[in-house]
Formats: C-alpha cells, structure tokens, sequence
C-alpha cells in the first residue's frame, strides 16, 4: 500500500512539474543554505584544527591582554576568577603588556624547553622593482625555528650571534620565495624592510598544512627579534611561544608562569598564557556562534518552505476532491487517503531535501575551488537535511491530508 | 428469503431516510421494501427528486438509512462505522457512474488495478485480473492507454472493468448511458445484459424507459415511496 502510494505521489508530482518544482523550492532553498553554512562552518573548524594540533601539543603561548582560558586561572585559588571563557577582543589589541623581562622569567620557569619571542614588524618588503605588503614580518630568535620544527629549502635560520648583533639577515617562506623570486635561486639577495637591506640567509619549505584563514603561512620573513625591535625602535614583545619539556606538565607549566609573570605585571593578568587547545575552544566557540547564527537564518526558509508545502497541499486537496469521492466509492478507507495525501506531502519535501543536498554539494565544490575553504560534508549533516525535510513534510502535510480524509464521498462525488 | 435457490444480495424492510437540517426535514424515502437476489437485472426507475439517487447511496454504502433494516449479503449495515463500510463497499459493489470518474492521471490498467490495491490483492493476482476483466470488456489491447484519448464508450467499458475487479455481490450502476449516444449506449446495455447472464447481479439506475427494457425487474420509485415492482419476463 505504501509502495503504491509513493507511486501515486510519484505520479501526480510528475503530472504537475512546474507547481511541484516551485512548491519544494522553500524547502530546497533552505536545505540547501542550512547545509552550506554548517559544511564551510565545519570545513574551517577542520582546518584550524589540523593547523593548530600541528604546531604540537606541547606548546603555550603568552599573549596581551586577557583570551579566554578561565579554566586555568579558576583554578589559581589566589587569583581573580577571569570571566569565564569570554573573549575580549580589545584587550588583545594596542601597545602589548609583555616585555623582555618576560621572556627571560619564562626562560627561567621549570620544565620549559625554549622560548622564543616574537615581534611582528609592518613593512612594505622589497626587492629590486618587486614590491610587495603581503607577508608576515616575524622578528624572533633561533630558538623559534626548534619550536615550530621548520625545515629548509634552502640555506639555515639565522644563529644566535646574527640576533645579539642585530644582523640584517632574513629568512623567508616558500611562498614569498615564490611571490618575489620565482624559481630563481633566493640565497644571498638583498630585501629593502623598512629601508634597510637583509640578506637573505635561508628559504623554509613549504608547510603541509596549507594556506590558512588570515592568508598563506607560507607568506612570511623571519628576521632576528634584536634587529626587528631596532629597525622598529621598538621593546615590546607582541607574542611569547613556549616549549614545555613533556605535553603532561602543560598546564603546571601554564600556571607557573601565570604566577611569575603576574608579579613582574605588578599583580595584574594584563596577558594570557594559553594552550593550543585554549586558542582552539576561542576560536571554536566564536565559530560556532557565528555558524549558529546563520544556521537559525537559513533555517527560517524551511519554515517557510513547509507553509509552502501546507499551502498548495491544500489547494491540491480541494482540486482533488471529486478523486477523493471516486478512490472512497471503489473502496478506499479515510486511512488510505490519509496516508495517499500525507505520503505525497512528505515526498515533495524529501525531495526538495534532496535536490538542496545535491546543490550544497555544488556549491560546496565551488566553495573549495575560489575561496580556499574546503566545506565538511557530514553523515551528521546529510542525516539532518533528510530529517529536517521529512519532519517538515509530516508536519505541513498532516492538516491537508487530514482535509482530504474526511471528505465525504457523496459531495466529493457531486463536484466537477 | 430466497426463492429458486437464489441468494438475497439486498434486503430492505421499512426503510426510510429523513434529511434533517436548516433547510427543514425531508423525507427522501419512505417504507421502502425491497428484495434483490444474485442473478437480477434490477432497474430502478422514478422523476428526478422521486428519491431514486439517495436509494442508489443506500445501496452502494455511501449513505445510511436513518429507519428500518437494510441488510447487504445477510450482513446488517446499520452497526458498521465508516472503515467497514468502506471495506465493504470495495468488496461487494462495483460503482459504475454517469460520467465514468475515472482518474485521469491514471492509465487503463491502473485504474482498473485501484480497487484492488485498496483490496490488498498481490501483485500478480492484480495483473492476473486486469487481463481478465479488461478482456470480458473487450478491450484487452487498451491497458496502457490514458482515459482522456479514447471514445466515452471505451471508458464506460473501463469504468466497468474497474467495477469487475474484485468479484462484487453487485454493479451499481448510475444512468450508464446518460453521457453516451444512442449506439454506444445500446453497446453498454450490452455488455452490462451479457455480465447478467454470466451471474453478475445488476442494478441500474436511470429514468431511461429503453435502458429499464434490459432488466428483469423494475423499481419504481416516486415520491420517495415504492411505488411499484414488476418483474419483466
């Protein structure tokens, strides 16, 4: 019965293609825009999770002004509870908290392996006619080049030594190599940062992760934190990465330099020492709230779409009503046109479900080609789609099918 | 209540069916008593208003009487709520109607397959049948045609096919000529006098003198009363 009803639908679908197509647009359009938003949601989440758990679990990172990680500081007893897992993006901003001295008190911290300092110079980089702003300027020491295990293309980091005597030497990304040199050979010429000339003193291979969110990690210049802070005329240490000795001890560690540095901070957490996963739950949190937002969106047009639904399954009922009276008359029960009616409400929205599914997909491979982002298609997503689609038309077709069934046969057969 | 062995397929015994609404209180039909058995040819005749079209409703389970017995194969309809009046309706009435009604979404054989879906027949057995009844017609070669390119004869014959289906105690059938030519009209008279003579019991409706020359037997109804039965030799 059921079967015959699907063909039944299937049947009186095909009969009226243009209504049925503009009946499950809503439902199309909505399926569609829920799976896109949550797909591209998801594909960045992976992609800053695959970056971020590839830097190691082993490392924190010291930054100004206060991020998240409540976790930790909650559990400090002496410390002020910071609020719990907010983000306040203006503390992060401006002239930073950390200095020098910081750097050489989280040298001093127990189980910390390295340390490294980093500074971020603005410059526009050039070389010979070839001028270009888009690269990160990092100013760091060698230790930097341990931590984030770099490896080379060509030539070496820059030594200890070149730091102390703020050589201007430079090493550069795969991708800056590309951008300014193309296959030509980089090492030992000569790049205009902020006026002064750096030679360039080694090339760094290209990562695996690939282009990120912010641009290419592969876009960037490393140069000697000393000479950074002299071309700059600047102390500040924008952002301090630390290596912990055993991924066990990282959160001792986290909370032993939070008590350190709050002392030299005059007892305030003007910064946040963080963990990947910290950085992680930041970014996943503003994520999924952004994702959310769009998603309640997207979803206001399924709603519309199952009125949609509602709407022409009424109109359809009352167009059908003499078919109504003949299928009673020949023997149907009020439940098999129920079930007819409610069965071709649910297949119109599957439907539309579906084809909004097979256009996310498009979309998605669109999505993947020029913008970069590669959109994660879930089992979770596609479960969702069809579900969605199936509640909507169950619940949209209910009261039409309802109608239907309680038409008399008599005055059903008397219309024309 | 049978005689030369013949099976009672309806019994009506002071029957009556009273409207009762806004518009007043009317009654359509009044002491009605009446006797079909398995074999019949049974003309049901009378004006328009006599009454005719709500004994018809009675009689196909589309409508109750609201007095009196009306029992259906020995079985009394006055207990039975909608779905067993369905369920009865698909088993022991074959509709055939004025204007055909057949669904016009649907082919030739799946139209004549409906009420054996609904009968819950399997699928060969509903091909099986299609074959069947679409030969006794005579349209064998028209199962895969739509009802709306063919002549109104050949759907009558469709619509009759349909009614087959399910092997019913009886056809019922209203004016079956009304929306027919003359020729094809004797045609159906046919066909319908043929079904007869292999066993089908037969019920038309109609207020057509030359169709009531096919029955056995004639029903006169008027004013809502009986007014006269007559057996035809």
């Amino acid at each position: 019965m059921i079967f015959q009803n699907i063909k039944m639908a299937l049947i009186s679908i095909k009969s009226a293609k243009m209504r049925s197509f503009l009946t499950m647009l809503g439902i199309i359009i909505g399926v569609f825009a829920v799976l896109v938003m949550i797909g591209i949601g998801d594909g960045v989440k992976a992609q800053v999770t695959s970056q971020v758990s590839s830097l190691g679990t082993n490392l924190l990172q010291v930054t100004s002004g206060q991020i998240g990680g409540s976790s930790t500081s909650a559990k400090n007893g002496q410390q002020q509870k910071s609020s719990g897992g907010s983000f306040n993006f203006a503390s992060s901003l401006g002239a930073s908290t950390l200095t020098t001295q910081d750097v050489a008190t989280i040298e001093q911290t127990k189980n910390v392996s390295a340390v490294a300092p980093i500074n971020v110079v603005s410059s526009v980089v050039t070389y010979e006619q070839l001028s270009t702003s888009s690269p990160f300027i990092l100013g760091t020491t060698p230790n930097y080049t341990d931590i984030r295990q770099l490896k080379f293309q060509n030539g070496r980091f820059f030594s200890d030594n070149e730091n102390t005597s703020t050589s201007k030497v430079a090493v550069i990304g795969a991708d800056t190599k590309q951008n300014l040199f193309a296959d030509n050979d980089a090492i030992g010429k000569e790049l205009t940062i902020r006026g002064q000339k750096f030679t360039i003193v080694g090339v760094v291979k290209k990562s695996d992760v690939g282009s990120g969110i912010g641009g290419s990690s592969d876009d960037i210049i490393y140069v000697p934190i000393n000479t950074a802070n002299s071309v700059t005329s600047s102390n500040q240490v924008f952002r301090i990465v630390v290596q912990v000795d055993k991924s066990e001890d990282i959160s001792s560690v986290q909370n032993q330099i939070k008590y350190e540095l709050k002392k030299n901070h005059g007892g305030q957490e003007d910064f946040s020492v963080l963990t990947q996963e910290d950085l992680l739950s930041t970014f996943n949190t503003i994520l999924d709230l952004l994702t959310a937002f769009v998603v309640a969106i997207a979803s206001i047009s399924l709603l519309v779409g199952g009125i949609g639904i509602m709407n022409i399954m009424l109109v359809t009922v009352s167009e059908r009503t003499r078919e109504i009276g003949i299928r009673k008359a020949i023997g149907a029960t009020s439940g098999n046109i129920l079930s007819q009616f409610l069965i071709e409400a649910i297949i119109l929205s599957v439907l539309g479900g579906l084809l909004g599914l097979g256009l996310s997909y498009l979309a998605g491979l669109l999505v993947q080609k020029f913008a970069g982002i590669t959109p994660v298609f879930s089992l979770k997503a596609l479960v969702l789609a069809l579900g969605v689609s199936l509640f909507v038309g169950v619940v949209f077709g209910v009261a039409p099918a309802i109608k239907a069934a309680r038409k008399r046969p008599i005055q059903a057969l008397k219309t024309l | 209540m049978s005689k030369n062995n013949q099976k009672t397929v309806i019994y009506m015994k002071s029957l009556g069916k009273r409207f009762d609404d806004e518009a007043g209180v009317l009654d359509a039909l009044k002491d009605i008593n009446l006797e079909i058995l398995a074999g019949d040819f049974v003309a049901i005749m009378g004006p328009s208003g006599s009454g005719k079209s709500t004994l018809m409703n009675i009689i196909g389970l589309l409508d109750k009487p609201t007095s009196g017995v009306f029992m259906l194969d020995d079985v009394d309809i006055a207990s039975l709520g909608e779905k067993q009046l369905a369920t009865l309706r698909r088993d022991k009435i074959g509709f055939v109607f004025q204007n055909f009604n057949l669904l016009p979404r649907l082919n030739v054989a799946q139209n004549v397959e409906l009420p054996m879906v609904y009968a819950k027949k399997s699928k060969s057995a509903r091909k099986q049948k299609i074959a069947e009844v679409l030969k006794k017609v005579g349209l064998e070669d028209k199962a895969k045609s739509r009802s709306n390119r063919m002549s109104g004869g050949q759907v009558q014959r469709v619509a009759i096919a349909r009614a087959l289906t399910n092997n019913p105690s009886l056809i019922l059938a209203d004016e079956p000529t009304g929306n027919l030519d003359t020729k094809t009209g004797i045609e159906i008279m046919n066909l319908l006098r043929d079904l007869n003579k292999q066993g089908v019991t037969i019920v038309v409706v109609t207020h057509n003198p030359e169709v009531g020359d096919y029955a056995n037997k004639i029903v006169m109804v008027r004013d809502g009363l009986l007014h006269k039965t007559k057996a035809v030799s």
